[in-house]
């Protein structure tokens, strides 16, 4: 059964693709400079559902780190860092896409504004978790430690993904569109925010289980479910 | 429709499947350490 829904997951994001780049259209005002196409605009298909994507997946990592700081239940610990990791790679490409439509739309890659610099910012904060992980090495001192900087997390993510870009006067960075924007579009970006989503929280599971077959090996070198 | 458009979709499904069968493998991988 899981394995049907995994197809299913499979067939979604295929259905996504698809309609990113040969069903919807392009929105309106996005003409490049220099005489880009517009249909560079598409982009914002692929960047929207990585960077929601690495949201949810940062909160996620709060939540499990505190039901840790809770239950002290292992497996809290290894979910939250398996969905830190997963979350960094949504969250780069989320800045990398970003860059790319900026160098088309702004003309440089990077260019400081508030949503940006919140982005690389987010991206600074969680690679410091892995950071303070890899530093210790007690691994209940490293699981409380973090789970309590996780945990710290759900104010920053946030403030980082809604609040920070909203504070500055100017930004370049597009609002998000109104009714006027067309139908298609909206569906696009909604279909590919779920099927990226989900397929977050299938690649958080196997490196969570991953982590769980490493530590019973450093325990006692045979293998269980725990 | 646009050749270019054409091509990166069929370029994006083939990533896209290729990284979605290399998650199953690794699953199944990951199921048979656990049933031993």
């Amino acid at each position: 059964m899981s394995t049907l829904l995994r197809w299913i997951l499979w067939l979604w994001i295929s259905l996504v693709i698809l309609g990113a780049l040969l069903w919807a259209p392009v929105a309106q005002g996005f003409a490049g400079l220099d005489g880009a196409s517009p249909q560079t605009s598409r982009i914002v298909f692929f960047h929207v559902p990585f960077s929601v994507g690495s949201f949810v997946g940062f909160v996620a990592s709060g939540v499990w780190s505190v039901l840790y700081l809770w239950r002290r239940r292992e497996k809290d610990d290894r979910a939250a860092a398996a969905a830190v990791e997963v979350s960094l790679v949504f969250c780069a490409l989320a800045t990398l896409t970003g860059a790319m439509w900026s160098r088309v739309q702004w003309g440089a890659y990077w260019n400081w504004d508030p949503r940006q610099t919140s982005i690389a910012l987010a991206l600074v904060f969680y690679g410091a978790y892995l950071s303070l992980r890899g530093a210790l090495e007690d691994p209940e001192v490293r699981a409380r430690i973090s789970g309590a900087y996780a945990a710290l997390g759900l104010v920053v993510a946030p403030f980082l993904f809604f609040i920070m870009p909203r504070m500055a006067s100017f930004s370049l960075h597009p609002k998000p569109a109104g009714s006027e924007m067309d139908p298609r579009i909206g569906s696009v970006v909604g279909a590919g925010i779920l099927g990226f989503s989900l397929l977050f929280f299938w690649m958080q599971n196997l490196r969570c289980r991953t982590l769980a077959l490493e530590a019973d090996d450093d325990f006692d070198g045979d293998r269980d479910n725990g | 429709m646009d050749d270019g458009l054409l091509w990166l979709a069929g370029v994006n499904l083939v990533l896209w499947t290729g990284l979605f069968l290399y998650m199953l493998r690794v699953e199944r991988r990951i199921r048979q350490e656990e049933d031993r």
